[in-house]
């Protein structure tokens, strides 16, 4: 509903801001909002460390968050991004691991490192092909199909690693990329990266052809094929673009543990949902920003530290998520409605 | 999904009678597969109905002890996903109903009381989900995966701190009636778990071929707009399945917490998975409109086997692999159906 009137307000050439603008306004005021009220209230967390690692804490989350904002925003889900951050990284593991071990988890194929990293990527980009294939060709919807691609990815990934995990054996240099500090600060390689796949993330959403059209074939499948948008080949670059996020991420992940864990990744998948819902992205496509997801991002990691602060069990966290998503998507419906009343 | 006609249930038979007849008993013929292959593959071994081969008596009544829960949820999901709607809160009900049953077991409330106690906390979690969705119109998937994650919360904040699920130990008991519901055996061996899975299936099939309840799911599922005008109270039928799924959910997590005699709070994860996988190896297509709950509850039956029978052959690990293929050769199967279907 929403949609359709941003788009007569985007033809009538409406001086006021767009919704999405609005929309992204408000959950950064609420960003703000929590995070001064955690700050008055909760004992030691207004200190500047505190607030970098809600940031650098959360890297992993957020840059899933990009490839799944995108597909959100053009009508699609992309559950399989925990399963393929556990996939890519025992892949990896496992190619680099030299052959010679002593039993059959610390024997891998003795890849050299660079190799064993595209190898496990391209990996990853075979759940994200898959992906497209149920959901372009076949018309599966997109929750099932990622879905049982999740558990696919975590299914061999299980396998491959015999149900726990392959930390043997593993050349030095494997361990590099993930625990890379860049600038002589405490700051990682992997948040660096975050931040700078962000920065693309923004610059091809709002100035780009490519960036424009997912958000059409989102608000208005049919006017997309009725001015020609090749709208398959779209999605499929999208599940692609979503499944290489989540391979590095897993790459990353494997690098700075030095293992390749069959259970890393769970729930990420649900995360990297919530804090694009929590950042106003709406789950009938066409609308959200990866700047609102950011903020949502923010949003919970200040909910569930500030809950730590606190000293409340760890299983409020489950609770809190559920009333801040609650909110969210009752407060950004209301707050739209009255908008255009 | 946008090509496909509207659904219209109960659609007159089309193309060859082979066909037909294959689309509607495929998944018997499955079963069939499913049983004989497991049944084989350790024959080198072991006689045909001895301990050790999966027709063994025993080895078959285990199997159907285990899928109790499953087995009871699959029939209401399936007409949830009739209507159009889904629910993926159902594992994190279940794990909140086994705890709730567990705790007023523990502190000495008898049988029924905690049975029906259950139960209605079941019914309540339902009506949670019926007023996200119904009322203040949030989408099924967003609603649901809300309370997946508050109902998961809740049930692990009624467990104590340091410990992971309510059982015997520290001064309390489980009472000796506790396991009896999920294991002892009542009727050919099957414990009441079992049975009340079937009855709660025969009641939904009868729901839904004998009364307006399961027309009124196929309308509401298949074309919403011209149900409403049709004068069906579409909202209503869609919040009573939500209580019929959280009142299932309860049973389940009753079953399961019977059967491992404890409370764990965690003992329905990945349940609205299996549960979507069963609906769609039934048939039933994800846009709703259509579907069978025996089907279902034979497709449940066909993933207990699959599950369990497995283990003799591979290891446990490959559990997650083998459910992720056959979600996607379930939903592949489907589009393969329905687009004949539409073709000819």
């Amino acid at each position: 509903m929403t949609t359709s009137r941003k788009t007569v307000e985007t033809l009538s050439n409406d001086r006021r801001m767009s919704d999405e603008t609005f929309i992204t306004l408000l959950v950064a005021s609420a960003a703000v909002g929590v995070f001064v009220l955690a700050s008055a209230v909760v004992p030691n967390f207004f200190q500047p460390l505190n607030m970098l690692n809600l940031v650098t804490n959360n890297w992993a989350v957020i840059s899933l968050g990009i490839g799944v904002t995108f597909l959100l925003v053009s009508g699609n889900f992309d559950l399989s991004v925990g399963g393929n951050v556990a996939l890519a990284g025992v892949l990896a593991v496992w190619l680099a691991q030299s052959a010679d071990g002593a039993h059959a988890l610390s024997t891998g194929f003795g890849l050299p490192t660079t190799l064993a990293i595209l190898l496990a990527l391209c990996g990853a980009l075979a759940i994200g092909g898959l992906n497209a294939f149920f959901v372009v060709r076949l018309r599966v919807p997109s929750i099932i199909v990622t879905l049982g691609t999740m558990m696919l990815a975590r299914g061999i990934a299980r396998v491959i690693t015999q149900g726990s995990q392959r930390n043997t054996n593993l050349p030095d240099d494997f361990g590099v990329l993930g625990n890379l500090t860049l600038f002589d600060t405490a700051v990682k390689l992997p948040v660096v990266l975050m931040a700078a796949l962000l920065v693309v993330a923004i610059v091809v959403e709002k100035k780009t052809v490519f960036g424009r059209l997912t958000y059409l074939i989102g608000a208005n499948p049919v006017a997309a094929r009725l001015s020609g948008v090749d709208k398959a080949r779209h999605v499929t670059y999208l599940y692609l673009f979503s499944a290489a996020i989540a391979g590095a991420v897993g790459i990353l992940l494997a690098s700075e543990f030095k293992s390749g864990f069959s259970n890393r990744g769970m729930l990420m998948e649900f995360d990297a949902l919530v804090i694009s819902l929590l950042g106003g992205v709406a789950i009938a496509g066409g609308f959200g920003s990866v700047v609102g997801m950011v903020f949502g991002a923010l949003i919970l990691a200040v909910v569930t530290s500030a809950a730590t602060g606190l000293v409340l069990s760890p299983d409020w966290q489950f609770i809190l998520k559920a009333v801040a998503v609650f909110c969210a998507v009752t407060t950004q419906t209301w707050a739209l409605a009255r908008r255009h009343r | 999904m946008s090509e496909s006609s509207p659904a219209i249930p109960n659609r007159p038979a089309c193309g060859p009678r082979i066909a037909q007849f294959l689309r509607t008993y495929y998944i018997y013929f499955v079963l069939l597969l499913v049983v004989a292959v497991l049944s084989m593959a350790n024959l080198d071994r072991f006689d045909l109905f001895e301990r050790g081969n999966f027709l063994n008596p025993n080895n078959i009544i285990n199997i159907l002890r285990v899928s109790a829960p499953l087995l009871t949820l699959a029939g209401a999901f399936t007409l949830l996903m009739v209507s159009g709607y889904i629910d993926l809160s159902v594992g994190s009900a279940m794990g909140l109903s086994a705890v709730v049953y567990a705790l007023l077991a523990i502190n000495g409330v008898p049988f029924l009381p905690a049975f029906a106690m259950t139960i209605m906390v079941g019914a309540m979690l339902g009506a949670i989900n019926a007023l996200l969705v119904v009322r203040l119109r949030i989408t099924p998937v967003i609603a649901t995966l809300i309370t997946l994650s508050l109902f998961k919360g809740l049930a692990l904040l009624l467990v104590e701190d340091g410990v992971s699920a309510i059982k015997s130990g520290g001064g309390r008991s489980m009472p000796a009636w506790f396991n009896d519901y999920g294991r002892e055996g009542v009727l050919l061996g099957l414990p009441m778990a079992f049975w009340v899975a079937v009855l709660v299936t025969i009641a939904l099939i009868v729901a839904q071929s004998r009364t307006l309840l399961g027309k009124y799911a196929a309308a509401t599922g298949g074309n919403p707009t011209a149900a409403k005008l049709s004068g069906i109270n579409t909202g209503g039928i869609v919040a009573l399945l939500y209580v019929i799924v959280g009142i299932t959910a309860a049973l389940a997590g009753i079953a399961r917490s019977s059967f491992m005699s404890l409370g764990d709070p965690l003992s329905g994860d990945g349940m609205e998975l299996t549960a979507i996988l069963v609906v769609l190896l039934g048939g039933t297509a994800f846009s709703g409109g259509e579907g069978k709950v025996l089907r279902s509850f034979v497709g449940a039956l066909i993933i207990m086997a699959l599950t369990v029978g497995m283990l003799t052959l591979v290891p446990a690990y490959y559990q997650t692999l083998v459910l992720g293929t056959a979600l996607l050769a379930a939903a592949a199967s489907n589009h393969l159906v329905s687009r004949k279907e539409t073709a000819s």
